[in-house]
């Protein structure tokens, strides 16, 4: 937008407080259109006559305003009946005064028609006034407090400034007025850029705003995102606890931005690198201008209904206080948190903080860092499932040694409690025959002598012990019976004790006559020895 | 720990199907499947089968990173509901 066009817009409206219906505007726009064209040679023309025009007769006061230049002429030819609605109308005419308000403001104007005292109309003062006031200040700043704010249905507001001593009447048509971020509150002191005009109905004057900042900074802006931050909050929706996680591997990941924006370019190629296998789903939403934080919303509500996402970003590049706003509207926060999936907000650059930002399950800084905390990072990944497999190896093994392990201690334990029975009486009643049940014996060994031929109270403690043991080997199952001494005995085996309690090994320790024991597995025989009879070699003498 | 070994593949339909898990399950089960093998109180039989079934879903996960390529893709609507379409690429 050019300077020249933004200066000829803020004469474009017909204010009229009375009737804020719109017309104003409606009239206002065509108007501007034609000045566009028109206006930079007006400006510059048109000015010879200007004194002889308002001295001119009555019938046609209005004529030499539109009189000679040839571009007036051409452009808006005036036959001006009623004037009042002609300049309700078109505010074409009151540019045409403007043309000439650098020379009507002359004091020697006057003078020249002092002789004659020329009877004015009331509209004629109106038109020609507001005309010299619209050319004298096209645009100015004017800083004060608001006073009254009000804002009519069709947009428009009307309010006054103020300072110690005086106030003025400003009026800010809805196209302008659409861009506040709030209604100021009375008192707020602010800088109201605009040009001055004259409301003829009512000969009032009055300052057309385009523009309203607050006086310090964007004050404007933050009170409006420090309002709808305070509802938000009270209503609970900026909760720490609302927060929900965002998925950590997302099969697919829901963006809503601009189609064109630099934020999904960012977006994507980080995607692409670290999780390539990710489905994204674009909802295109413009993210600046009229109507966006609409647009933004509703893309939110059909991205999030469509099922197909399980976390979506939402946001837009870097940009003016005013280019984040959408992301700084009620509407907009609150499709954030209606979200039924996770919502990840990266709204601007670090510094912008958005009330988007506030409401959202996760707050990126960037686009770029939205994607980084939407997806994993392959190279991560592949580490931690190489990682992952030795585990499992490991655990496997792990398990394997463990079982083994406790395997051998229950043998152990029974061995133990066999020993502490058998052991005193029954020398080497364990054959030995494998690894494991060697390994029981030499722990055995130093305890064996403090056992002696201990008292039936260790027998029966130990029994006990025998019989948990027993029951908890039943869990340990028949590899470990092979290997138990009582389970030798179960099998049918006996062993031969002689009145020592010493095991009988061979047939040489026999005699005919002898008397001996035999133990099984659940008690003695008392035998004697008939005849012996050696069978191959003696193999099986232990020493220990 | 109450973990009963599956198939890794043993999946309904294609192996691109809906019900193919997705990698965030997978990764779950990878992490199930190691504490409980690393909780020393599986029968072997388990212990193997969490072991075959653990190690599938390492592989599925290797592949699926190493073909992947990223699809995207633009929401339109359409009369009764929305669809989904690809999203031609400008930034390529």
């Amino acid at each position: 937008m050019t300077s020249d066009s933004l200066n000829l817009d803020l004469f474009t409206s017909d204010p009229d407080p009375a009737g804020p219906d719109g017309e104003a505007e409606q009239d206002a726009r065509p108007a501007a259109d034609r000045r566009a064209a028109g206006s930079p040679e007006a400006a510059q023309s048109g000015t010879g006559d200007a004194t002889t025009g308002l001295g001119g007769e009555p019938p046609i006061a209005a004529e030499p305003l539109s009189g000679p230049p040839p571009l007036w002429l051409e452009d808006s030819p005036v036959e001006p009946t009623d004037e009042t609605a002609e300049g309700e109308r078109d505010p074409f005419e009151g540019h045409r005064a403007v043309a000439r308000a650098d020379e009507t403001v002359d004091p020697r104007g006057d003078s020249a028609v002092d002789t004659e005292p020329r009877v004015w109309s009331v509209s004629e003062v109106n038109h020609d006034v507001r005309a010299l006031l619209e050319g004298a200040f096209p645009h100015i700043c004017v800083e004060g407090e608001v006073g009254r704010w009000t804002r009519h249905a069709s947009g428009h507001c009307y309010f006054t400034l103020k300072d110690e001593r005086s106030q003025l009447r400003c009026v800010m048509f809805q196209s302008d007025a659409a861009r506040l971020p709030l209604d100021p509150d009375e008192g707020l002191k602010v800088r109201a850029l605009g040009g001055l005009t004259l409301y003829e109905a009512r000969g009032a004057y009055q300052l057309t705003v385009r523009q309203l900042q607050a006086a310090t900074g964007e004050g404007l802006w933050r009170l409006a995102f420090e309002r709808l931050r305070k509802k938000l909050d009270a209503e609970g929706l900026l909760a720490p606890e609302r927060k929900r996680p965002v998925p950590r591997f997302p099969p697919a990941v829901g963006v809503v931005t601009s189609a064109s924006g630099a934020a999904l370019r960012d977006i994507l190629t980080v995607i692409r690198r670290r999780a390539p296998w990710t489905r994204v789903v674009l909802n295109d939403a413009r993210v600046q201008g009229h109507g966006a934080a609409a647009e933004v919303a509703a893309a939110l509500d059909t991205l999030g209904a469509s099922g197909l996402v399980e976390v979506i970003i939402v946001g837009r590049g870097g940009g003016s206080i005013e280019d984040l706003w959408a992301f700084n509207e009620e509407i907009v926060a609150r499709a954030i948190a209606a979200c039924p999936v996770p919502v990840i907000s990266a709204v601007g650059h670090e510094v912008d903080t958005t009330i988007a930002d506030l409401v959202a399950d996760l707050r990126a800084a960037t686009p770029s860092a939205a994607a980084e905390a939407a997806v994993p990072d392959q190279v991560e990944l592949a580490r931690s499932l190489g990682v992952v497999r030795g585990r499992l190896i490991r655990g496997l093994r792990g398990g394997v040694a463990h079982r083994k392990l406790r395997m051998r201690e229950e043998v152990n334990h029974l061995g133990r409690a066999a020993r502490r029975v058998l052991e005193p009486r029954h020398r080497a009643l364990l054959v030995g025959r494998d690894r494991m049940e060697r390994a029981v014996r030499r722990q055995m060994e130093p305890r064996r002598h403090q056992l002696g031929a201990q008292s039936d109270r260790v027998e029966r403690a130990t029994r006990r012990v025998i019989d948990m043991a027993r029951r908890n080997l039943a869990a340990v199952a028949g590899k470990m019976d092979a290997l138990s001494p009582l389970a030798t005995l179960q099998r049918g085996y006996a062993v031969p004790l002689d009145d020592q309690s010493r095991v009988l090994r061979t047939v040489t320790e026999f005699e005919p006559g002898d008397r001996f024991r035999l133990r099984l597995v659940d008690g003695r025989v008392h035998c004697e020895a008939l005849d012996t009879e050696a069978i191959g070699d003696g193999r099986g003498s232990t020493q220990s | 720990m109450d973990v009963e070994a599956h198939n890794p593949e043993d999946v309904p339909g294609t192996a691109q199907g809906a019900d193919e898990p997705t990698l965030e399950k997978r990764l779950r089960r990878l992490t199930e499947i190691v504490e409980a093998l690393e909780a020393d109180e599986v029968e072997l039989d388990r212990a193997l089968a969490l072991f075959e079934e653990g190690i599938g879903h390492v592989q599925v996960a290797e592949r699926l990173l190493a073909e992947a390529e990223l699809k995207v893709e633009e929401l339109v609507r359409r009369a009764g509901g929305t669809e989904t379409r690809p999203l031609e690429s400008k930034d390529e």
